[in-house]
């Protein structure tokens, strides 16, 4: 029993500083424990008492500190890469429905989008915001994809890359809420009439799910830089 | 053999360790040294990780089984895997074949 503690305090030590998706975490705690019960288990074979055989063991799977380390690069690049599919996922459906709303709210030109023509003085440089944070997202979620893809994990190489990617997909996509709720206010300050108020309500509520979710994954990757 | 000797060529250790049948983590270690006569002692923690980027990669799959009373992770070679480790093969046995050749003595020219 003491022995099993001891094998346990060494996966909790591995995990402490783990990044990454809780499950994935679990699962690769869930293995190492499984390897280090049945070193244990040879060592005692070996007819090593309880003590000595934890200490061989463990010594045997190396430096927790060291161990974490090769995790920790695996795991960030997991969550880089599920956080960007979720932005890859995510972001469309946003568009399309701010889209819909601009369409539907007859707002400046007919078929434009509200802040294209009759916008109110301002908004220009929003706009230009908003189209570079939108590049800047599209274009991280597409290099964190890649870089933890198939082909890319045969290469153990930059493990940096990847979470670093995602961190700045993840804030770009706060700036583009955070920029299409400015023009939204401008427009509701200059004529709130035009706005159609079930379809821009229905887009700012899914734009403010996926600003916290955004703001979360960015964090989430940027802690597993460290 | 440490494991900065062995970066770079752990990968393909893996994947022969594979090609006999699946295998759990800690089967794959002591496969590896028993393999080597004891050469390669790597930490035997640092193959976890790196069998899961393995599996990230479609190089092998690994699945939970049960025996013997404790849970361990299977893995085994993929289609894609066999072909990695036979690219691997060909790599190594050019590159030793060449380093051989720099770094063994030249034999002497023979005069008659």
């Amino acid at each position: 029993m003491t022995a099993d503690l001891a094998i346990e305090g060494y996966v909790d030590q591995v995990a402490a500083a783990l990044p990454g998706p809780a499950r994935e975490r679990g699962d690769m705690m869930a293995e190492l424990r499984a390897g280090l019960l049945d070193a244990l288990d040879a060592r005692r074979r070996d007819g090593l008492p309880d003590d000595a055989a934890v200490a061989a063991a463990t010594a045997e799977f190396g430096e927790p500190r060291v161990i974490a380390a090769t995790f920790r690069s695996e795991l960030a690049a997991r969550l880089a890469r599920r956080c960007a599919l979720t932005l890859a996922g995510t972001g469309p459906v946003v568009g399309l429905l701010w889209t819909a709303a601009a369409m539907a709210s007859h707002v400046g030109m007919p078929h434009a989008l509200p802040w294209e023509a009759g916008a109110p003085g301002g908004s220009t440089a929003v706009v230009r915001i908003l189209l570079v944070a939108l590049l800047v997202t599209v274009g991280g979620a597409l290099v964190t994809i890649v870089a933890t893809g198939r082909l890319a994990a045969r290469w153990a190489g930059r493990p940096r890359v990847a979470p670093a990617a995602a961190a700045v997909s993840g804030y770009g996509a706060v700036i583009v809420d955070v920029a299409i709720f400015t023009l939204l206010a401008s427009q509701l300050a200059s004529a709130p009439g035009g706005l159609a108020p079930l379809p821009v309500a229905g887009a700012a509520l899914a734009s403010v799910a996926r600003l916290l979710l955004a703001w979360h994954a960015a964090q989430r990757c940027r802690a597993a830089l460290a | 053999m440490r494991a900065e000797t062995l970066k770079g060529h752990l990968d393909g250790l893996l994947l022969a360790s594979l090609e006999a049948g699946p295998r759990h983590g800690y089967a794959i270690m002591e496969a590896l040294r028993a393999g080597s006569g004891g050469q390669v002692d790597l930490p035997t923690g640092t193959i976890y990780p790196a069998l899961r980027r393995l599996e990230r990669a479609g190089l092998v799959a690994g699945a939970w089984n049960e025996a013997g009373g404790r849970r361990r992770r299977v893995y085994s070679l993929t289609p894609a895997g066999r072909h990695a480790l036979a690219a691997e093969r060909g790599t190594w046995r050019n590159f030793s074949a060449a380093v051989t050749a720099l770094l063994e003595p030249a034999p002497r020219p023979v005069t008659s």
